[in-house]
C-alpha cells in the first residue's frame, strides 16, 4: 500500500447522458493541501461528493486511508471531515447539540468530546451564540460550525468545497492557519475554492479541472512555468478558456451598463 | 422602461409565481410512472370520498333521517374550516416571511401591495388544492344522492371556490398584526400553537353538545354549530340545495351571494392592512440579538450509541417543531370524535370491539401520515450530514423509524385507551384495540418510511409542505389497504369465533399479516437508503 492519504482512480461520474466527472486521477500524500481549482460546472463539487460518500461512482474508485469509500464506507468515512459548499445544519439543534450529535456518530470519549467542543467554539468565536438554535445563523456562523464539526474528531484528510464563501477576513485566516496546522501534523486538506489567490497562497499542489477532466496538475510554481511565469490566474483562465474575450469588448460591456450612468 | 399598474404588476406577479410553483411540483418527481400512479392514486381518494358520501347520503335518506341529513353539512365544513386553521396559519407566516424567494421579490421593482397581493392569491389556490380533492367530492356526493337540482352545482362550486379567501384573509390579518407586536421567531411557533390550540378547544366544545343528543336515527339531527362561520353558511346552502335544509334552492342561492359578499368585503381590506404593515413587519423579523447562555456546553451529554444519537436528534427536532404535532392532534381530534359521537353512530352501526378496533387502526393510519413519510425528508439540505457520517444504512432506518413510530404508537394507545374506557370495554377487549392500534401504527409507519426513502423531498421550505398533494396520498392509501385486509381479518374471526376469543384471534392475524408488510417495506427502505445519493 502507498503512503498517500487519498488516491483516486479513473474516477467517473455519469448522470445520464451528461459526464460530470470523467476518469479523474490524482493522489493526496500526508502534509499536503491540494487545491481542486475550476469554472462553475466543471465538476469539482460532484468530485468531492463521490469522495465524501454523498454520490456513488459510475466507475472508478477512491480510497481514503487505505479504505475504498464504496466497498468500505464506514472505516473510509472516519477518516475525513469535510465542510460542504454549502452548510445546511438541522436548524432545530444549537451548535452544541450539533456537534455532540457529531461527536456521538463518530464515538467519541465523552470527556475529548466536551473539551474538543468548548476548544472549537472558544476558537471560532461562537460560545456566545452557543445556546442559539441554528436556523438563526448567517451563512458565515454556519460555515464556521461546519467547520468545527469537520475538526471535531480529529480526521486526517478535510475536504473542504468553497470553505472560504461567507467567512469574516479574521475567520478565513483562522481558517487557513489551521489547515496549515493540519498538514504540520501529517493531515491531508482537499479543497476547491474560485480564488486564487488562496490557491496560490495555500495550496501546495493545484488540479484544475474542465468539464470532468483534470486538464492540469501540479505545484503553483510548475502551473506558472507552463506559461512563462504566468499568474496562476492567468494559468488558470488559459487552461479552461475563460479569458473574457470577444464576449466582454468595451463596446459591449458599455451597453451592458448604459443604464447605470 | 414601461411601469405597470399595481393590478398588473399583481397579475403578472400570481402569473409567473404559479408557472414556478408548478414547475417545481413537476420536477420533484423525477419518475413519471410514479407521478402518474400518484395522480390516480389521488383520483381514486376523491372517488371513495364522493362514492361514501353518496352512498351515506342515500342511506341516511332512506332510514328518513332528514334532521341528521340537514345538519351534516355545516359539521362537515366546521371539520374544513378548524383544519385549516391548523394548517394556515403556518401558511400564511411561510408564504410572507419565511418565504425563500421574498427577499428576491422584494428587491425588485414591484409595489408591496402587488407583492402582497400575489402572495395571498397563491396562498388561496394552495388551499383550493384540499378544496378541489376533499370538499369537492363531498359536496358532490351530497348533491347527486339527494337529486339536487342543476343550480346547485354551479352555486356550490362558486361558494366553496371563495370560502378559503375569507378563511385565508382573517389568518393573514392575524399574522401579521401578531408580527406587529411579537418578534417573528416568536410568532412561528406562537401562531402554530395557537393554530393548534384554538380549534381543538373549539372542537371539543362543540363534540360536547353533539354528545348530548337523543333520539333515534330518524329524529336526530345534530345540534346547529354558530351561525357566524362561514362553515355554517355554506353548510346551510349545500341542504337547502339537497332539499332537506330550510328554503330549498332559493335560500341555497341566498347563501352562495352572502359569501361572495363576505368575500370582497373581507379580502380588500385585510390586503389592504397586509400590505400596509408587510413592510415594518418584515424588517421586524430579522431583529433580535444572541442570547448569551450562562454553561455554553450544557447540551454535550455522555457517549451514545449512533442510533440514540439519531434518535435525540430527531426527537429534538418533533418536539422544536410545532408544525409536526398537527397531524397527532388531528389523529386525537378524531379520538374526541369516535368518542363522543359514539352516541350518533351506534344506531347506525352496532357497536363491537373490532370495529372499535377498525376505528383505532384508522386512527393510526391518519397519524402515521406526517411522521412516516417525512422521516427522512425531515433531514432536509442537511441529509449531507448523515450520508458523509460513518453511519451503516440500518442504524439511519432504525432511528428513522423508532422516532415516528414512538410518536404515532403514543397517540394510537392513548386513543385505543380513551376508546376502550369510553365503550366500557373490559381488559382482554381494551387489549385488543390498543394492541390493534399499535400494530397499524407500526405498519402505517414502515409504509411511510419505505415511500419516503424511495422519493424524498430535502427541498421544503417548512415540514408541512413535504406531504402536500400526491405524496400524502399514496402512502395513506396504502395504510388504508392494510386496514382494509386487517379488518376482512377481523371480521373473519368475528364470524368463525364470538366475542373476546375473536377479536384476540383477529389481533394475532393482523398481526402475522402486518408484520409480512412491515418486514418486506423495511427491506426496501433498507436499500433505498444504502442507494440514495444527495
Amino acid at each position: 500500500m502507498s503512503g498517500s492519504l487519498l488516491e483516486v482512480e479513473s474516477l467517473t461520474k455519469r448522470f445520464g447522458a451528461t459526464v460530470a466527472v470523467n476518469e479523474i486521477t490524482f493522489r493526496v500524500e500526508p502534509g499536503e493541501i491540494f487545491g481542486f481549482l475550476g469554472p462553475n460546472g466543471a465538476g469539482k463539487t460532484t468530485t468531492i461528493r463521490i469522495l465524501t460518500g454523498l454520490l456513488r461512482p459510475t466507475a472508478g474508485r477512491a480510497v481514503l486511508g487505505g479504505f475504498d469509500i464504496v466497498k468500505r464506507p464506514e472505516a473510509a468515512k472516519r477518516m475525513f471531515g469535510y465542510v460542504p459548499d454549502e452548510p445546511n445544519l438541522y436548524g432545530k439543534l444549537t451548535p452544541v447539540e450539533f456537534l455532540n450529535f457529531i461527536g456521538d456518530v463518530y464515538g467519541m470519549d465523552p470527556k475529548r468530546k466536551r473539551a474538543r467542543i468548548g476548544e472549537l467554539l472558544d476558537l471560532f468565536e461562537l460560545t456566545s451564540a452557543a445556546g442559539e438554535l441554528l436556523e438563526g445563523f448567517s451563512h458565515g456562523m454556519k460555515q464556521k460550525v461546519a467547520l468545527c464539526a469537520a475538526l471535531l474528531h480529529e480526521p486526517r484528510i478535510y475536504f473542504l468545497d468553497e470553505p472560504t464563501v461567507g467567512l469574516d477576513p479574521k475567520s478565513a485566516r483562522l481558517l487557513k492557519d489551521i489547515l496549515r496546522a493540519v498538514t504540520r501534523a501529517g493531515g491531508a486538506v482537499m479543497m476547491s475554492t474560485h480564488i486564487m489567490e488562496i490557491a496560490q497562497g495555500l495550496c501546495d499542489r493545484v488540479a484544475i479541472v474542465d468539464h470532468g477532466r483534470i486538464a492540469a496538475i501540479g505545484t503553483v510554481d510548475e502551473l506558472r512555468a507552463l506559461r512563462g511565469d504566468a499568474t496562476l490566474e492567468d494559468v488558470f483562465l488559459n487552461i479552461t478558456g475563460g479569458e473574457p474575450g470577444e464576449a466582454a469588448s468595451g463596446d459591449r460591456l458599455r451597453s451592458i451598463v448604459a443604464g447605470s450612468r | 422602461m414601461r411601469r405597470r399598474s399595481a393590478a398588473s404588476q399583481t397579475w403578472l406577479l400570481v402569473v409567473r409565481l404559479l408557472q414556478i410553483r408548478i414547475f417545481a411540483a413537476r420536477r420533484e418527481w423525477s419518475n413519471s410512472t410514479v407521478h402518474a400512479a400518484a395522480m390516480i392514486a389521488g383520483g381514486v381518494l376523491f372517488s371513495l370520498i364522493f362514492m361514501g358520501t353518496y352512498v351515506g347520503t342515500r342511506a341516511l335518506d332512506a332510514a328518513g333521517a332528514s334532521g341528521l341529513l340537514a345538519t351534516v353539512p355545516a359539521w362537515a365544513f366546521l371539520v374544513y374550516l378548524l383544519t385549516d386553521i391548523v394548517i394556515a396559519f403556518g401558511q400564511a407566516l411561510g408564504d410572507l416571511y419565511a418565504s425563500t424567494d421574498m427577499p428576491l421579490l422584494l428587491a425588485l421593482p414591484v409595489r408591496i401591495p402587488a407583492l402582497v397581493s400575489a402572495k395571498f392569491v397563491l396562498g388561496v389556490v394552495q388551499n383550493e388544492l384540499y378544496i378541489l380533492a376533499f370538499v369537492l367530492p363531498f359536496v358532490l356526493g351530497y348533491l347527486a344522492a339527494l337529486g339536487a337540482p342543476w343550480i346547485a352545482y354551479p352555486a356550490m362550486i362558486v361558494g366553496i371556490t371563495v370560502f378559503p379567501a375569507i378563511l385565508y384573509a382573517a389568518l393573514v390579518v392575524v399574522t401579521i398584526l401578531a408580527l406587529r407586536v411579537i418578534p417573528a421567531r416568536l410568532a412561528k411557533e406562537g401562531l402554530w400553537l395557537v393554530g393548534a390550540v384554538v380549534p381543538t378547544v373549539f372542537w371539543i366544545a362543540m363534540f360536547y353538545r353533539v354528545s348530548h343528543i337523543t333520539g333515534d336515527v330518524a329524529t336526530m339531527s345534530l345540534p346547529p354549530p354558530p351561525s357566524w362561520l362561514p362553515s355554517t353558511w355554506l353548510g346551510w346552502g349545500l341542504s337547502a340545495f339537497g332539499g332537506v335544509g330550510t328554503g330549498g334552492s332559493a335560500a341555497g342561492l341566498g347563501w352562495t351571494a352572502m359569501l361572495l359578499f363576505e368575500t370582497f368585503a373581507i379580502c380588500p381590506p385585510a390586503l389592504w392592512l397586509v400590505s400596509r404593515s408587510f413592510a415594518r413587519g418584515w424588517s421586524d423579523s430579522f431583529a433580535g440579538g444572541i442570547r448569551r447562555v450562562a454553561e455554553p456546553l450544557a447540551g454535550v451529554g455522555p457517549r451514545h450509541s449512533r442510533i440514540v444519537a439519531l434518535v435525540t436528534k430527531d426527537l429534538t427536532t418533533f418536539l422544536r417543531t410545532p408544525q409536526l404535532w398537527f397531524n397527532h392532534i388531528g389523529a386525537l381530534m378524531f379520538v374526541v370524535y369516535l368518542l363522543i359521537g359514539h352516541a350518533v353512530q351506534t344506531p347506525i352501526f352496532p357497536l363491537t370491539v373490532q370495529l372499535a378496533m377498525v376505528q383505532i387502526g384508522f386512527v393510526a393510519v391518519l397519524g402515521a401520515v406526517t411522521p412516516g413519510m417525512t422521516s427522512l425528508s425531515l433531514e432536509h439540505a442537511a441529509i449531507w450530514v448523515l450520508k458523509s457520517s460513518p453511519l451503516r444504512a440500518h442504524e439511519v432506518l432504525v432511528a428513522k423509524v423508532l422516532v415516528p413510530f414512538g410518536q404515532t404508537a403514543t397517540i394510537a394507545a392513548i386513543g385505543g385507551g380513551l376508546l376502550s374506557a369510553g365503550y366500557g370495554f373490559n381488559l382482554p377487549q381494551s387489549f385488543a384495540v390498543v394492541g390493534f392500534g399499535v400494530i397499524m401504527a407500526a405498519c402505517s409507519i414502515s409504509l411511510g418510511v419505505a415511500f419516503d426513502t424511495s422519493h424524498p423531498s430535502f427541498t421544503w421550505e417548512n415540514p408541512n409542505s413535504i406531504n402536500r398533494g400526491p405524496r400524502m396520498v399514496i402512502p395513506f392509501l396504502n395504510g388504508l389497504g392494510m386496514l382494509v385486509v386487517c379488518g376482512a381479518a377481523l371480521w373473519l374471526t368475528r364470524l368463525t369465533l364470538h366475542g373476546t376469543t375473536g377479536a384476540l384471534v383477529g389481533l394475532a392475524a393482523s398481526l402475522v399479516l402486518t408484520s409480512i408488510a412491515v418486514w418486506e417495506t423495511l427491506g426496501r427502505a433498507s436499500r433505498n437508503l444504502s442507494a440514495l445519493e444527495v
